[in-house]
């Protein structure tokens, strides 16, 4: 009798310092790396500073598909010649903590730096606070060699109003503060104009500010997990969308010293 | 959302939280002041149709006619009784909170059903705020092996439990301004299913004070949102999905 006591305290021992004690699915406690959005924006700019020619690729809407996202990083590290990553938001299908730290913890085995906007489905319950702890702001730009990326949070609806989505201010601080090496832009956000989360009441408005930046390349979203190529305002600006992961496709997007880009769909 | 609004609704929470912790003191004052001086008035009643008033030496006849009003006092009282609860319960993780504390009844032939009303807490952590949970737990323990002495092992014990956060940030369903079913999943409240074993100790008469017995027990659980991201994703293992919890439940009756 002793000796089994003896067991089950030794047991609830050996347990109590794992991951499987959790207070709550939404608890927001973050074990592990945090605030890697500035971590790899600074590993970004170190690295393409002075090149012309600038290769990345976009995954997008990853959430729940655990394996699809694990075999997507295994791809493009095999490709052996992309700068960095952008993910286009919705890694969380419902805002769990742990699926921030799961999926962090795939994207951690790039073997280049990588950003990850945030998504609708990210802001589900406490999901906005854990994006925000794991990775930081979600409206933040950067310098990869002669490009500034401008990365937005389009997602209105979940915020109701009572925040500005999306946040002028933030994008003409980056209008009037743009480095002296910049010469295009390219702006990444989850929602594109026009769909329902985003503030269309904005949508003529938010493309009249994208317009003022030098060259704009191109825009990039995801959310709708399709693969598909529009211009949105006839006005010459392509959005691009990134199908979801589990129809196992990366866009793969040069931008080239001579004024032109190149993408590609690869298939993993 | 805004911390304004959120402030005094904080407050009233966590001072209700801090009363939790009285009520089995509360629950016990009842039995042994209130149930027990009422019950023997009653069976006064019953029992002989007279009361002697020593004080002031008179005989008092009670009517046959109270017999059916007493009577139906008696049984009003009985049901009311039956929702004393038995048990006060503690439990340490498990996706209710850091830590839980609440109330419980055993009821079956054997003792086999638990029911348990619990409040927990979530630490602020990285989110805005300190949060409140509350659960409403369903056990059932099939078995209790006697051990020797005070000891009892119950190998296995089995239930679910809902759990919900008072806390701005979750729906129960969604907000009108979404399209009907565009989530179609409540963030509030989680569902979860569990396995257990416990051992009991039965605390010798002469050293009770609160408790009849003491459980100790420890549940492997999961929740409806782990089960689903778990499922197509051999990624995940099951140190992802499952969740540990411990607990002590203290038996007052």
């Amino acid at each position: 009798m002793t000796n089994r006591l003896l067991f089950f305290v030794l047991m609830a021992l050996s347990f109590s310092g794992c991951d499987m004690l959790e207070t709550h699915p939404y608890d927001v406690h973050i074990t592990g790396e945090r605030e890697l959005t500035n971590k790899n924006i600074q590993l970004i700019e170190n690295k393409m500073q002075g090149k012309k020619t600038i290769r990345f690729a976009m995954i997008s809407d990853t959430q729940r598909w655990y394996n699809s996202t694990e075999d997507v990083v295994k791809a493009i590290n095999a490709h052996g010649d992309i700068d960095f990553v952008i993910h286009g938001g919705d890694q969380s299908d419902f805002g769990v903590t742990k699926e921030f730290v799961w999926m962090r913890d795939i994207f951690n085995k790039f073997q280049m730096p990588y950003v990850c906007l945030l998504g609708n489905h990210d802001c589900l319950g406490t999901g906005e606070d854990a994006y925000r702890a794991i990775y930081g702001n979600p409206n933040f730009a950067f310098t990869a060699g002669n490009v500034r990326f401008i990365c937005l949070n389009t997602n209105a609806m979940e915020y109701d109003y009572s925040e500005p989505v999306p946040d002028f201010n933030f994008i003409e601080n980056e209008l009037n503060n743009l480095p002296s090496e910049v010469e295009k832009t390219v702006f990444a956000m989850h929602v594109k104009p026009f769909e329902f989360i985003f503030n269309n009441n904005v949508a003529k408005i938010f493309q009249l500010y994208v317009n003022q930046f030098p060259q704009v390349q191109f825009c990039l979203y995801g959310h709708e997990h399709q693969l598909t190529v529009d211009d949105l305002f006839d006005d010459g600006i392509l959005y691009f969308q990134c199908p979801c992961i589990d129809k196992r496709i990366y866009l793969l997007f040069t931008i080239k010293e001579d004024g032109t880009y190149d993408y590609e769909t690869v298939e993993f | 959302m805004e911390p304004t609004i959120m402030r005094p609704l904080n407050f009233k929470k966590i001072f209700l939280n801090l009363l939790w912790p009285l009520l089995p003191f509360t629950a016990q004052a009842q039995e042994n002041k209130a149930l027990h001086s009422i019950l023997s008035k009653d069976s006064i009643l019953i029992s002989s149709p007279s009361v002697q008033n020593q004080e002031e030496d008179i005989v008092t006849q009670m009517p046959n006619r109270h017999h059916k009003y007493d009577k139906r006092v008696h049984r009003y009282r009985r049901a009311w009784e039956a929702l004393i609860p038995t048990h006060t319960k503690l439990q340490y993780a498990g996706g209710m909170g850091l830590l839980s504390w609440g109330i419980g009844w055993d009821y079956g032939k054997r003792g086999q059903w638990e029911t348990d009303l619990l409040l927990g807490f979530i630490p602020r952590y990285s989110s805005k705020h300190f949060k409140i949970t509350m659960t409403l737990k369903q056990n059932y323990i099939p078995w209790s092996i006697w051990l020797g002495k005070d000891f009892s092992l119950e190998p296995l014990t089995t239930g679910f439990y809902f759990n919900t956060v008072f806390s701005d940030d979750f729906w129960t369903s969604e907000p009108e301004r979404y399209p009907h079913g565009y989530y179609g999943f409540s963030t509030r409240i989680r569902t979860h299913v569990f396995l257990g074993q416990r051992v009991r100790f039965d605390v010798p008469e002469k050293y009770r004070k609160f408790s009849k017995s003491i459980t100790a027990f420890y549940e492997i659980s999961t929740c409806d949102l782990y089960v689903v991201s778990a499922a197509n994703n051999s990624y995940l293992k099951p140190d992802d999905y499952l969740r540990l919890s411990f607990g002590l439940k203290f038996q007052i009756f």
